[in-house]
């Protein structure tokens, strides 16, 4: 019967794959995981990746042209990347004239004289700063995913698709069904070891100084982008972990990681009473026998172009901080946890099928506080470095502007460092 | 009226405008504005939004929101950016900039730092050296006349 033989082939055929398939993975991925060993395969993909993203973005250009069509093209393009830190610490300048205190230097550029008479061009000053908040501002910035100047092959990180020549489109759509199939099976069967140094999806292109590496007794402060932030360094160490308690997937991790070692899990009412945060975490690094803490400052996600405020509590603790700085290369696949836009499952499910996560981790040497220096100060100081290191603006915006308004209290003190310009002197007469 | 702004300005003003649109409602109210952290403590916000609103509606559409912003752009005239600066002066729009107005916005702009007696004064000196026909009021002339000669307007310059 023709039907049996038929039959019999296809279950041969799917069979040999099978097989095939699992030698491959037990050879190339299992084993070099327990002995680790690497075959140098990671750099080559991500090189390959690489050609392959400029070919399409150049193919897709011309065609563009040919098709005598505007592209959109990111903000950042045309600048180099000095160029834009440039503007960026211009930004930044700006905006810490707005917030530092007793500072009216910005103002003074319009003024004609430097006397402090009100004079009808003062409003512009402000009228200025609106038009730029509306343009564009650095906190809605930074919670959006970062834009790439050449395409990656995933729709969701392009803003410009559409059918511009076949073997572009050609490409992305074996793209898809490499990266759905292929790929994200791989990772189902990674996520089965403990050791990540396997997964192809994690690569750590990173330099790191292994004496800066945390010690017990001590704290480690790190940029937060995502919560594969934690995996990254928990590969390269253990931590005792502090944060805000999920619900959902992200609690029964939670719950189950606190079996494993002593972690710290807080509720965000909770978190507002600071002396019990305070207390629970000099308790713990007074014990040298557990862990170093690991906690990420900004208390969110930001879209790693920059560093926000970084939350004093745990720079109160006295003891020593060890700043790690960690940065994503974007045009493999977005890390970003967007968290008002996208839950943790279907967060992940991006993930593993992107083209790979790669990220630099930079260790840096430990900072104490120093005599005279306040919380918030050395808060200030650890994050310029890590921002510093890792090629990041350094941001004084509150990272939970994410989802509160900003506090009236600002609006007044534009309000009376204005004041001070108009009036200022009259006072300091009396 | 003004010269037609590249495609590439007017579609990363498109987005942002979607971006600020947070109802989806082809208008930006004054909410969706406030939603912008810096604006919040912009005390002259309500007038820049004002000012934007050319129809009077309360809401800002594409229409009015592109034309508002390019008036800070580079390809913006001194023509406009002078305009912009009255306005934000003359609340009602008759062409003349009052006392009341002038101490109302002045008001939100310094909020409780100051005495209403001396912001008066202030108020006064001001309208009286500006004052050059004696009406008791600014014309759009006579701001010009003070405002104009500065190089001000290049710095209302912003980068769109």
């Amino acid at each position: 019967m023709t039907w049996f033989s038929s039959d019999s082939s296809l279950c041969t055929c799917v069979c040999v794959t099978l097989a095939l398939w699992w030698t491959h993975l037990v050879l190339f991925v299992i084993v070099p995981a327990v002995l680790g060993v690497s075959f140098g395969i990671r750099s080559f993909y991500m090189r390959t990746l690489l050609k392959v993203f400029k070919w399409a973005t150049s193919r897709i250009e011309t065609g563009a042209k040919e098709k005598n069509e505007e592209l959109y093209k990111p903000d950042c393009t045309g600048k180099s990347s000095d160029e834009m830190f440039h503007v960026k610490s211009l930004t930044l300048a700006r905006l810490v004239g707005i917030i530092a205190k007793g500072r009216a230097a910005p103002l003074q550029e319009l003024r004609s004289t430097a006397g402090s008479d009100f004079e009808l061009a003062d409003v512009l000053y402000f009228s200025r700063r609106g038009a730029e908040s509306i343009v564009d501002d650095e906190v809605t910035r930074c919670f959006s995913a970062q834009e790439l100047e050449t395409w990656n092959l995933l729709t969701r990180s392009n803003y410009n698709f559409r059918h511009i020549s076949v073997r572009v489109t050609a490409l992305w759509g074996l793209g898809v069904l490499l990266r759905y199939t292929v790929i994200l099976s791989y990772t189902q069967v990674i996520h089965h070891q403990i050791d990540h140094h396997a997964a192809p999806q994690v690569i750590h292109s990173g330099q790191t100084l292994r004496e800066n590496k945390p010690q017990n007794g001590g704290i480690c402060v790190a940029n937060h982008t995502t919560p594969i932030d934690v995996i990254i360094l928990a590969n390269d160490g253990c931590y005792s972990l502090v944060g805000q308690v999920h619900r959902g997937l992200m609690g029964v991790l939670q719950r189950a990681m606190v079996k494993a070692s002593s972690h710290i899990w807080f509720e965000r009412s909770e978190a507002k009473d600071r002396h019990l945060v305070a207390k629970r975490l000099g308790d713990h690094v007074a014990d040298k026998n557990k862990l170093p803490i690991l906690i990420f400052p900004e208390g969110t996600c930001v879209n790693n172009t920059s560093v926000m405020m970084f939350k004093k509590g745990s720079f109160e603790v006295d003891c020593t901080i060890y700043p790690v700085a960690i940065k994503y290369d974007p045009r493999f696949g977005d890390a970003f946890w967007n968290s008002s836009k996208f839950g943790i499952v279907s967060y992940l499910l991006r993930m593993m099928s992107s083209w790979a996560i790669v990220c630099s981790v930079w260790y840096l040497p430990p900072m104490n506080r120093e005599e005279g220096e306040s919380a918030v100060e050395f808060a200030n100081r650890v994050k310029s470095a890590i921002a510093s290191q890792g090629g990041l603006v350094d941001l004084v915006w509150d990272g939970g502007l994410k989802r509160a308004k900003v506090k009236e209290d600002f609006k007044k003190e534009q309000q009376k460092l204005y004041s001070k310009v108009l009036v200022g002197d009259t006072e300091t007469e009396k | 009226m003004c010269t037609h702004p590249p495609a590439d300005e007017v579609r990363r003003l498109d987005k942002r405008f979607k971006k600020l649109d947070l109802d989806d409602s082809g208008e930006l109210s004054v909410d969706e504005f406030m939603s912008l952290p810096e604006l919040q403590q912009n005390p002259l916000v309500q007038r820049v939004i004002d000012i934007f609103d050319k129809d009077g509606n309360g809401e800002v559409d594409f229409n009015e929101f592109i034309e508002g912003v390019l008036q800070f752009s580079v390809r913006g005239t001194k023509e406009q950016r002078l305009r912009f600066a009255f306005r934000i002066y003359d609340m009602d729009n008759d062409g003349f900039i009052s006392n009341g107005e002038l101490f109302q916005v002045l008001k939100t702009m310094v909020g409780t730092n100051v005495e209403d007696v001396q912001l008066q004064q202030i108020v006064d000196k001001t309208i009286v050296s500006a004052d050059t026909d004696g009406d008791g009021r600014v014309s759009y002339q006579e701001f010009c006349a003070v405002v104009g000669g500065l190089d001000f307007h290049k710095n209302m310059i912003v980068d769109v």
